[in-house]
């Protein structure tokens, strides 16, 4: 007996408004479509007619949480367009803001993950500490979400000394408390328990269905574009790419824990080594006709704008992708044989995004076409309920 | 593997199929193909040289025709394959057999720029609304947005 289950628009565990219908059996989802566009903005064809810098802003609204990873993977396309060379102290604090971002972007979903997996007390634990990163964003920056920081050509604020050296301190707590996270689960067996074994993307599926980020190193591809690729001054940074072969969401989990100590790491080497100069040069207003392609790693995952211009002040073309775009295909494949009760579980483990309003899934029995709603917090609680009992996830081990 | 290498290796495999082969930046490699050949490059990128992330396909309007950009990553550099389809025949094969990732981006492809894709395993709508009028494709350049008339319910008439 087959059912089909609607769940969205308005969606359990993401931001973004996507529809998904389940075919299932019993508890066992069998097969899962996804429809999108819910909340299609027309930005591709707006930033054709606005101007180049216009577009930074542009770009900076098409995420709240990445948005850093827009105006700088935008940014960093326009430079070469118009041939500039950033200088160095510019590239330094773009990166520096960028690992910032990195932190309260990983701590978020920790504690989205903490929350869908029934563990508040991480939850409000990881979101007090992601408030000393924002704090620093907010020094820095002068903003908490949208900086604003990024200009063709550099950055537009500088740092002082009192300021590194507030992050600085800063980042002994964050560190302190990160490595209380990561100790966590030794003491925390359950959450281990509803991590492990759900969600499950093979290797080999996650790079046929070209995932991206977290989502694809926890299926043990070593695929960084910091690294791979790299932009800005990570050529110059030492840092670790972090996988895990578990291939599930404790593996996504593990794999934001470990890049969160990179980031701590980076951090103070930029703090450390930040060159003395100018943070920007001046842009030229227009760009000669030409095409560029620009990949950052986003929190999320890799982030790409392929860029074409035409010798006037505003772009040809503007193609933007983002990461959890890269990630639906995989997400369909982890729903797969998953349990309905998984479902908040496994969105959550794609993309890091609040969900803070009370959100409802329909329910549609195929036989009637009956419908029932139910709320969120009972499809949590049943999702509680089920993995209780549940043996073969008991012997799992936190593996950090 | 460096870009020279992908560069030599593309002239002796493709041969005469990459019609231009340019290296703009490090790690930005474009080689422009027909659309015929499009498959048996994607294969080859696949199988041969490990590039099996398909990044995003980009579609950009050039008047007269399309140009279509297929963004390959692998650790190493970027390769990204160019093929021009004309605008009254807008017909794509699809690489949805070598790469299962493709699908969306295909999709968006057939929404926005209403090139059809041929064999793509599931060619609905994705991004467009329902009900959205026929022959409308958003990103040709001669799209216009018009906003329809705002129409309060129940308002001043």
């Amino acid at each position: 007996m087959k059912f089909q289950i609607p769940i969205g628009p308005q969606h359990p565990a993401l931001k973004e408004p996507i529809s998904l219908r389940m075919t299932v059996e019993g508890e066992v989802i069998r097969d899962a479509d996804i429809r999108l566009g819910y909340n299609h903005r027309g930005l591709e064809k707006l930033a054709e007619q606005k101007t180049w810098i216009q577009n930074i802003y542009l770009t900076e609204r098409i995420c709240g949480i990445c948005s850093h990873s827009h105006t700088t993977c935008y940014v960093q396309g326009v430079e070469k367009l118009m041939e500039l060379e950033p200088p160095k102290r510019g590239l330094y604090i773009r990166t520096l803001v960028a690992e910032l971002e990195r932190i309260h972007s990983h701590l978020l979903w920790l504690g989205v993950a903490g929350h869908e997996a029934g563990f508040d007390s991480f939850f409000m634990y990881t979101w007090r500490d992601r408030e000393i990163v924002m704090d620093i964003l907010e020094i820095i920056t002068g903003n908490r979400v949208h900086y604003g920081i990024n200009t063709i050509g550099g950055v537009r604020r500088d740092l002082d000394e009192q300021q590194v050296k507030r992050i600085l301190d800063s980042l002994d707590i964050l560190r302190q408390r990160s490595e209380y996270y990561k100790h966590l689960g030794t003491n925390e067996p359950s959450f281990v328990a509803r991590l492990a074994g759900v969600g499950y993307l093979s290797r080999e599926d996650a790079i046929a269905l070209c995932a991206v980020g977290p989502t694809l190193r926890a299926s043990g591809v070593a695929m960084d574009v910091r690294k791979d690729d790299p932009y800005a001054v990570y050529d110059e940074v030492p840092f670790e790419v972090c996988t895990a072969d578990t291939c599930d969401v404790l593996g996504r989990t593990v794999v934001r824990i470990k890049e969160l100590f990179q980031c701590y790491n980076i951090i103070e080497f930029l703090l450390k080594n930040l060159p003395a100069g100018p943070v920007a040069v001046r842009a030229p207003r227009r760009a000669k006709p030409n095409e560029v392609v620009s990949r950052y790693e986003a929190p999320r995952g890799e982030n790409i704008h392929y860029i074409k211009s035409n010798g006037t002040d505003k772009p040809e073309r503007l193609k933007v992708r983002a990461p959890t775009l890269g990630n639906y295909a995989a997400t369909i494949q982890m729903l797969k044989n998953g349990f309905i009760a998984d479902v908040p579980l496994i969105f959550a483990a794609i993309d890091p995004c609040i969900c803070c309003a009370e959100r409802a899934v329909s329910l549609v029995d195929a036989r009637t076409g009956q419908e029932k709603i139910i709320s969120l917090n009972s499809l949590k609680s049943l999702s509680l309920k089920l993995s209780a009992g549940n043996k073969r996830k008991r012997e799992a081990e936190w593996p950090l | 593997m460096n870009d020279q290498m992908v560069i030599d290796k593309a002239k002796a495999s493709l041969g005469e199929k990459a019609l231009d082969i340019t290296n703009p930046a490090p790690r930005r490699i474009f080689i422009k193909l027909k659309v015929e050949d499009l498959l048996t490059a994607v294969g080859w990128l696949k199988t041969e040289m490990g590039f099996t992330h398909l990044a995003t396909i980009s579609g950009v309007d050039l008047g007269q025709t399309f140009e279509l950009l297929y963004h390959f990553a692998n650790n190493y550099t970027c390769v990204n394959l160019r093929t021009e389809i004309p605008r009254d025949q807008p017909r794509l094969p699809s690489i949805c057999s070598l790469i299962p990732g493709a699908i969306l981006y295909e999709r968006e492809l057939q929404d926005m720029f209403g090139i059809i894709v041929e064999n793509i395993p599931d060619g609905r709508t994705l991004l467009l609304p329902d009900g959205w009028p026929e022959g409308n494709y958003p990103l040709r350049k001669d799209w216009k947005y018009e906003r329809p008339p705002e129409v309060i319910p129940g308002g001043k008439k």
